[in-house]
């Protein structure tokens, strides 16, 4: 079982690791160029190719020798405050400032003129530096110290982009270890991008299936049991279940929002419509497979149909039963995603959706393989119990499996009545 | 035998049934205690967290007066990605809502999702374009606009691959976007202002916020989409650019709150409030000195970082009241709301999204804005 896990897990390290990707420039300063080419913002962290990169510095040179003035002061304003925010990454990673000072305009114009004043230096190129000197001096000549509506509005130079050169995969596979990162930021809810709130939304993903398989085993069972145990109820039911199962669940996305709202509901009927059918005619299937040497004797001993339903149709299928469960469940779990993007978008699908559109598989991954690692470790658990509540099966059990099951059949509730039953008994003789 | 027999065969068969039913039994009653409380991602909970930065001037918040407390069922509006609805998550958050005494639940949505859940019948109340507000009245369901939040001003893009430089390089080409909405409507006007035609181009139907995915793909040579999808295109695809936006055509599209005709007369009160802390919202936004606090806000709403939220302030112009005011006259022309959704409506029945011209002024209700000027007064 390892290896099955060990070889995809080696191909993904092999295609990540091996040196084929081109170098690309992480941006870590960045300005907006006033360019057509570059008609968007630019934020550190961002990836551009080396060349464009190059061409990027040159539009905010550009822009330095030719500025442009704004339209009105307080524009002007925004604008020079956007440059002065621009050195936040910088004097975050060099602690000049603290986290929480991140939106302290006070505290960059305190950077600022510190690096004029040669009191802090590192990480900025001689151009910057010189950049951050006269900007420096347009900006304490209007006021000493930062105010908001005492700033400079006549442009001020713009920072040139500055970046490092490093590998650059293909948005759609990140390394191991960038995942590997993410994963433990994100569920520790420490995201760059905020708080995902990944294990609020785990357990709204899980009620979601939870209800709905829930709510399909109760309708569907009893009336795959009828199915299974009369030909009149399989033949009434069976054709049209058959025809059903092959329109797409999702078809009746709309129908379901017209008829049950945007919120929860949609979502389990979607679930519900989806594993019914399959539900149906699996266990009807295996109602039908049931020993009928178990069913004659039963009759030979005198037993009528309610009998035959419920003291041998049902034990009987139990054990077969439970393993058609364990299938549906997993069937359940492939309707997740589409149940939980009807209505108002919610669970894990949120994260999935969102952060696929920007482009964040980073973190889209970990949310993946936390749904894929939940069905796994359920399908698990439950085969692993199916021991506990079948031992006489004769299927594979393990000897965990056997040892919970004779704890459960000392405590079962019947053996307990038994007990107390039998005493009576035992005073009489 | 036959001893064992009834000894051994209620110990195998009916233990277990037994067990099972507790088990499920169980499951049944944590699962339906647990689903019995309605989960609200955007529940318009007031955060007392959320306050001005530090470098901003002192908030002028007095101590809030003692409002009557929310009655009836919440308003519930549908709400999603576009800059200028965006803004009601600064209500939102600072539970400006409560304090004016309203009960109102947003629904944060895509966009066409939000416009079929309202249709449905499942929403009070949707953030529309003026144009989509028609669409949505002759398909699905009517509605009245109380409230106009902005016009577009350039966040509507269509965005052409390198070596698409102008409109007129779209010919024969094809082109993504969400068919029969606000960026269909905004291409068409496109072609048309170049003297071209819906035949010179093929398009291809595309849901909006896939249009980023979708412009990567070398059949695509161009898409529409509005910011956050936009930019995110264009950060996608190098070299990409803006070919025609909505500034080129300001007012095509003004953005609004349409609400059900019901609700409208049953809760009109209600709907004044709601209007109300929508020019609260607009009065802050309008003040410098919070720019970088609403920023944080909208931007934590779509995913993106507050730097690149920046420029879609100027991509929507957010209307202050004596602007809507001017937006609201029924005149004919880009300046009125009414003589746009004119253009609108011509504009659907000649591309077949509708067959028939609608009444669009059973559309739009000034009154509210009016008596929210009025009472600032």
């Amino acid at each position: 079982m390892t290896c099955s896990f060990l070889l995809p897990l080696a191909l993904w390290c092999l295609i990540a690791y091996l040196p084929v990707w081109k170098s690309e420039i992480r941006i870590s300063l960045s300005s907006d160029a006033n360019n057509s080419d570059f008609p968007t913002v630019y934020v550190p962290g961002d990836h551009m190719e080396e060349a464009r990169f190059d061409a990027f510095r040159a539009a905010v040179r550009q822009d330095n020798t030719d500025p442009q003035a704004a339209e009105t002061a307080a524009a002007g304003r925004r604008a020079n405050k956007r440059i002065l925010r621009g050195i936040t990454p910088l004097a975050l990673a060099e602690n000049w400032i603290t986290p929480e000072q991140e939106k302290d305009y006070a505290a960059l114009y305190t950077v600022w003129q510190r690096i004029a004043l040669g009191e802090l230096s590192g990480g900025l190129s001689q151009e910057n530096l010189g950049i951050v000197s006269e900007n420096w001096a347009d900006m304490s000549a209007v006021s000493p110290s930062y105010n908001s509506r005492n700033f400079p509005s006549e442009p001020l130079l713009k920072l040139i982009p500055e970046g490092k050169s490093e590998v650059k995969r293909p948005l759609f596979l990140p390394a191991p270890h960038e995942i590997i990162a993410r994963a433990s930021e994100d569920f520790r809810g420490q995201s760059e991008l905020g708080d995902l709130n990944v294990w609020g939304r785990y357990l709204v993903s899980i009620r979601t299936i939870a209800g709905g398989f829930l709510l399909v085993c109760l309708v569907g069972v009893p009336i795959a049991l009828l199915c299974g145990t009369f030909s009149f109820f399989s033949r009434l039911i069976e054709p049209f279940v058959d025809f059903f199962r092959y329109m797409p669940a999702p078809a009746f996305g709309t129908l379901l929002i017209a008829l049950f709202g945007i919120y929860d509901a949609p979502k389990l009927a979607l679930v519900f419509l989806g594993t019914l059918p399959q539900l149906i005619l699996m266990v009807a299937n295996t109602t039908r497979m049931l020993d009928t040497s178990l069913l004659d004797a039963a009759q030979t001993l005198g037993a009528n149909r309610k009998q035959l339903v419920t003291r041998v149709v049902i034990p009987g299928i139990l054990p077969n039963l439970h393993n058609d469960i364990r299938i549906l469940l997993g069937w359940a779990w492939t309707w997740l995603i589409i149940a939980e993007l009807l209505g108002v978008k919610a669970g894990l699908t949120e994260i999935i959706d969102t952060q696929g559109r920007r482009f964040h598989f980073d973190h889209v991954y970990p949310i993946i393989l936390l749904i894929g690692l939940t069905g796994f470790l359920t399908d698990q658990f439950l085969a692993w119990f199916r021991g506990v509540i079948f031992p006489y099966t004769e299927q594979g059990i393990s000897a965990s499996a056997r040892s919970a099951a004779r704890v459960l059949s000392k405590v079962s509730p019947l053996r307990l009545k038994r007990a107390l039953r039998a005493k009576p008994v035992t005073v009489a003789t | 035998m036959s001893n064992t027999h009834s000894e051994a065969s209620p110990d195998i068969m009916m233990i277990k049934p037994n067990q099972l039913l507790s088990i499920f039994g169980l499951c049944a009653i944590t699962l339906f205690t647990s689903c019995s409380k309605q989960e609200s991602p955007t529940a318009s909970a007031p955060d007392p967290e959320v306050s001005t930065p530090e470098t901003a001037a002192p908030a002028p918040s007095p101590p809030p007066p003692p409002t009557p407390a929310p009655t009836g069922k919440p308003l519930t509006v549908g709400y999603s990605d576009w800059p200028g609805w965006v803004a009601w998550e600064i209500g939102i958050k600072k539970g400006w809502f409560a304090e004016e005494g309203v009960n109102v639940q947003f629904e944060w949505m895509d966009y066409v999702a939000s416009m079929e859940a309202y249709g449905a019948g499942k929403l009070d109340a949707v953030s529309m374009t003026n144009g989509d507000a028609l669409v949505t009245g002759a398909t699905a369901k009517p509605s009245v606009c109380i409230l106009i939040n902005d016009f577009s001003n350039g966040n509507d893009m269509v965005i052409g691959k390198s070596g698409i430089d102008s409109v007129k390089d779209l010919k024969g080409k094809k082109v993504a976007l969400e068919e029969g909405f606000v960026p269909h409507l905004l291409v068409l006007k496109a072609l048309e202002d170049n003297g071209m035609s819906d035949t010179d181009i093929t398009i291809v139907n595309t849901p909006t916020n896939d249009t980023p995915q979708v412009l990567k793909s070398d059949e695509i040579s161009a898409i529409c989409a509005w910011q956050p999808s936009s930019g995110a295109a264009l950060k996608q695809v190098p070299g990409s650019k803006p070919i025609y936006t909505s500034k080129d055509i300001p007012g095509l599209i003004y953005d609004c709150l349409f609400v059900t005709e019901y609700s409208l007369k049953y809760r009109r009160d209600d709907w004044v409030k709601v209007v109300k802390v929508w020019y609260r919202i607009v009065d802050y936004i309008k003040d410098e000195d919070n720019t970088d606090d609403i920023l944080s806000i909208l931007s934590a709403r779509v995913n993106v970082k507050p730097d690149e939220y920046e420029p879609f302030l100027n991509g929507t112009y957010i209307l202050s009241l004596e602007e809507a005011l001017i937006a609201w006259r029924n005149a004919p022309g880009l300046k009125s709301v009414y003589g746009s959704s004119e253009i609108s409506d011509a504009f659907n029945v000649k591309f077949e999204v509708y067959k028939e011209p609608v009444d669009y002024t059973a559309y739009f209700d000034r009154t509210l804005t009016k008596d929210v000027a009025k009472a600032m007064k």
